[in-house]
């Protein structure tokens, strides 16, 4: 049993965060679109971050699953706010605006969500060899419930619109569910006929979201358009060989040919600047992170404590991968931003609060 | 064991991960960084300066002159009607016209597309006067050739264009680019490579929005280099003057070193309009129907007729089938089987010289039944005919000398009515203006055979090239005695070629009147050579369905009436 949970997962994260920070200067110093000023904004947030980080490692992690649902609660209404008055930006209305500060209650749903399945999941006492509960009754309590509590959520999200964060929302759900005892043989049969919807959920898209899909599908429809930014995006992954341009040297991102480079495609500014050896050095930082957090879960006894765990491995996972794939031309361009590099504040915060979450339990994991 | 599963599935995803990074970065690398320096770095052509071309006494033929195109960046275009409004108003084109202009040429958002070439320092003024108000539009100089002398000698000198696609594909090792103005047919073409010199460009950095960040590299362009060619602008006008809107060619060469002092195809085009970018007028030029922009002088094979009596005649001297006394009764009619070959007139006895003065067929029958095809063939390639005379102009022809052999005939054989037809210049046989005249310098200089050429010098250089001879292997008598009758058309009374007998000159030639499929009129020939006190001149004047050779002796009279007025004789 590893006794210094902590340190790695504060090593790993900091180590995330300084190449992100290096990244972002490099990706807003020269930017016609953006002010370089969002550099020294991320900045703050990381030692915002980094303290509030510290600081729930101190405080305990029960706390959260007492307010788990009324956080819930508290965020639903957050985003009927957003749809009904929110910022809009890039033909989207995700942001909220309170006084100076605006932030993205879609950001806030991922760790509420993980936070209230992680409560309602470990609430359920685990079914008993003689219980009078029938199976239809353990599908809707295991499966129906929880599913609509997530779609609310979901389609709330997916309204803005926001099509990553509701995949990603369902994704902490499939993972989440697959960590409590539901059974396989229900699980299996749940995701074949999630298959079976696809084309259903096809009509549900926006025009633009359909462009982006079928342009994953071949870039080349329309280079120009659509197909551009997978398109600069890989040429400069590409181009970058395996030491990189430089750092500030990189001739696609600093002559604008890659957009949302501070955002969405920040990792492939660390590709052209830093080449293979820095991409590695991502990629190996997050699967240490995940890896800890998975040691983490191995070791917990309290089943809320695991739960949030697994959700977190499964957020942090699933927008490491879907975020880098995006940006390599191997997932459509939904929208995704990569933990702790991406520009966005709020997304910043989350992601701390939940590696404070980890820090705590990692400590408090022997206590029971 | 959920949690086993998990992270097996996150290890998985992470290996792919890294396994598409690895492809993507290390193994491909090179094909992306590629592309990305591809992505950044733009070329700007800047285009040399053409040579200019000089006649021999040093006036300009082709010349270049400061012109102004309206370009329009696609990217920077606030409202097209607007800009187009403007155009109209300045240019006078019509909005729709420029509104498919611009939709055809756009290619990328960045890429500036031309709206319409050449226009006027006015209108150029006008347009950088608004730039503040259309951004998007903008000017750029460049150098536009011009042809002072218009129609004058175009298909001698050509034109020039944008590289098409046809020819781009040939010339792209030579270092053209789409944007590469190069030369069409003539001297334009055949010295191209001298002419255009060597374009420069600017190797700059864009990004994405097609701006210029830096300059990377910069070359100069090298000017293209003169040249100086044969013709004399004088004789060209007169020439042209002289055939005026009839078809036909003149040519005319120095003996001494076959330089050629005037070459005229007629009807001829104006090579400016090319240059101006008058699509619509250019497409006409090429769908008229007397074609003008074909070079009769060195493309257009047509009958020789009885100029070819010359060749006929050197060949039975030469292979001993005749002598100077031999002489055959003309009567006006040849019989063959049942068919009669005719003869312009009842001539009676006739001699070599006065056979070939008063150009009798009776007695060419006689010679192409005594010399046979063989003999025919050989002595009319000898002396160049059906051949190209690799005069330094693209596009040569060769013509056709029919032969035993020769494709044209096929398994067909030889009747006797085709030697005779033969033996005159008809039938298969089909020569340039310009291998006639050849022929009659060979004739000339008793066997010596010069190269006609145009270039005189290439920037300061004399171009030695041509300066070699051939000798024509023919008895040193037979070209005597053919000279003789050829002497003999020209200063007897009853010569074909009497009208071209000037005071104080020694003219010599032979005319020719050739039959031409269907009720078109006949072709007129007159092609000789002249002997004056400055120099040797061998001329050709072809008619194209002139008529009578007369018409072509005349013409020919006039023209060496003024060469001798202007001391070139």
């Amino acid at each position: 049993m590893r006794r210094d949970l902590d340190k790695t997962i504060w090593l790993y994260t900091m180590l995330i965060m300084g190449a992100g920070l290096i990244a972002l200067y490099s990706a807003t110093y020269q930017n016609p679109r953006v002010p370089h000023k969002i550099f020294f904004d991320q900045l703050i947030g990381a030692g915002l971050g980094l303290s509030l980080m510290f600081y729930l490692g101190r405080i305990s992690y029960r706390k959260f699953y007492d307010v788990a649902y009324v956080f819930y609660g508290i965020n639903i209404f957050l985003l009927c706010l957003v749809l009904w008055g929110g910022r809009e930006a890039l033909g989207a209305q995700r942001w909220l605006q309170i006084g100076a500060i605006s932030f993205q209650p879609s950001e806030l749903t991922k760790l509420s969500l993980i936070l209230m399945l992680g409560r309602y999941f470990s609430n359920r006492r685990p079914a008993v060899t003689f219980t009078f509960l029938s199976r239809t009754q353990k599908i809707i309590r295991d499966l129906i419930f929880p599913l609509i509590l997530t779609g609310v959520t979901m389609s709330l999200v997916f309204k803005q619109p926001d099509l990553g964060t509701a995949i990603l929302l369902f994704g902490i759900f499939m993972i989440m569910l697959f960590a409590t005892d539901f059974e396989y043989k229900y699980f299996f049969m749940f995701f074949g006929l999630l298959i079976c919807c696809v084309p259903f959920v096809w009509h549900l898209l926006h025009p633009y979201q359909k462009d982006r899909l079928l342009v994953f599908l071949n870039p080349n429809i329309d280079p120009l358009g659509v197909g551009y930014t997978i398109i600069q995006s890989k040429i400069a992954m590409g181009s970058g060989q395996l030491w990189g341009k430089g750092w500030l040297a990189g001739t696609q991102s600093q002559l604008n040919f890659l957009p949302e480079r501070h955002t969405d495609f920040i990792f492939s500014v660390i590709g052209e600047e830093w080449g293979f050896i820095g991409t590695l050095f991502i990629v190996y930082c997050f699967f240490m992170l995940i890896n800890c957090a998975l040691d983490i879960a191995n070791q917990v006894n309290d089943p809320f404590g695991k739960l949030v765990t697994v959700g977190i491995v499964g957020i942090l996972a699933l927008q490491a991968v879907i975020n880098i794939g995006m940006v390599m031309g191997l997932f459509p361009v939904v929208g995704i931003t990569l933990p702790f590099v991406s520009y966005g504040r709020s997304s910043f915060l989350i992601f701390t609060i939940m590696m404070g979450f980890l820090l705590n339990l990692s400590k408090k994991r022997t206590v029971f | 064991m959920r949690l086993k599963i998990i992270r097996i599935s996150v290890i998985i995803l992470f290996l792919l991960i890294t396994g598409d990074l690895l492809y993507v970065q290390v193994i491909r690398g090179n094909y992306y960084y590629n592309l990305s320096k591809n992505n950044r770095v733009r070329i700007v052509p800047l285009g040399s300066w053409r040579g200019l071309i000089f006649d021999r006494n040093g006036v300009v033929l082709a010349d270049n002159r400061l012109g102004y195109n309206v370009l329009i960046t696609p990217q920077e275009v606030k409202d097209l009607n607007e800009v187009f409004a403007f155009l109209e108003d300045v240019l006078g084109i019509n909005e729709k016209k420029l509104t498919t202009t611009y939709q055809n040429k756009k290619t990328a958002p960045f890429a500036p597309i031309v709206l319409k070439e050449n226009i006027s320092r006015e209108q150029a003024l006008m347009i950088e006067e608004n730039r503040y108000r259309f951004p998007s539009l903008f000017v750029q100089e460049n150098f536009e050739r011009v042809y002072p002398f218009n129609d004058i000698g175009a298909h001698v000198l050509g034109y020039v264009g944008k590289v098409n696609r046809a020819k781009l594909e040939k010339l792209k090792e030579y270092g053209y680019s789409p944007q590469s103005t190069v030369g069409y047919t003539g001297v334009e073409e055949y010295y191209d490579s001298f002419l255009r010199g060597v374009e420069g460009g600017i190797q700059i950095e864009v990004n994405s929005r097609g701006q210029q960040v830096r300059i990377l590299s910069f070359k100069d362009p090298v000017q293209g280099q003169n040249i100086t060619l044969t013709l004399d602008s004088k004789i060209q006008t007169a020439m042209r003057d002289l055939l005026g809107d009839s078809r036909g060619v003149i040519i005319a060469m120095d003996m001494d070193n076959g330089e050629i002092l005037g070459m005229v195809s007629s009807p001829s085009y104006d090579p400016n309009l090319f240059t101006t970018g008058d699509n619509q007028k250019a497409a006409a030029l090429m769908s008229k129907n007397n074609s003008p922009l074909f070079n009769r002088a060195i493309k257009g094979a047509f009958p020789p007729g009885s100029v070819f009596k010359v060749a006929m005649a050197l060949a039975a001297l030469d292979f001993q089938k005749i002598k100077q006394q031999t002489s055959f009764i003309c009567t006006g009619t040849y019989q063959v089987g049942d068919k009669a070959f005719r003869c312009t007139h009842a001539h009676g006895n006739q001699n070599l010289i006065e056979a070939i003065a008063h150009s009798c067929n009776i007695y060419f029958y006689h010679l192409g039944q005594m010399l046979g095809v063989d003999a025919m063939n050989r002595y009319a390639q000898e002396l160049g005919l059906g051949n190209l005379t690799l005069i330094d102009l693209p596009y040569e022809q060769e013509g056709n000398v029919p032969g035993r052999f020769s494709k044209k005939r096929g398994a067909q054989r030889w009747y006797m009515g085709d030697i005779l037809n033969f033996a005159i210049g008809q039938g298969d046989l089909l020569t340039t203006p310009l291998q006639l005249l050849r022929m009659m310098a060979i004739v000339g200089r008793e066997g010596d055979d010069v190269q006609p050429h145009l270039i005189k010098n290439i920037g300061d250089e004399l171009v030695t090239k041509y300066s070699f001879f051939r000798h024509v292997a023919i008895d040193p008598t037979a070209y005597q005695l053919v000279n003789k009758g050829l002497r003999a058309a020209v200063n007897t009374f009853s010569g074909t070629a009497n009208a071209a007998d000037i005071h104080g000159l020694f003219v010599a030639g032979k005319t020719g009147t050739a039959q031409t499929s269907g009720n078109q009129d006949t072709h007129a020939w007159f092609v000789g050579y002249a002997i004056g006190e400055q120099r040797k001149i061998a001329f050709c004047v072809f008619l194209e369905h002139g008529g009578s050779s007369q018409n072509a002796t005349i013409v020919a009279r006039s023209l060496l009436m003024r060469l001798q007025e202007q001391k070139y004789l």
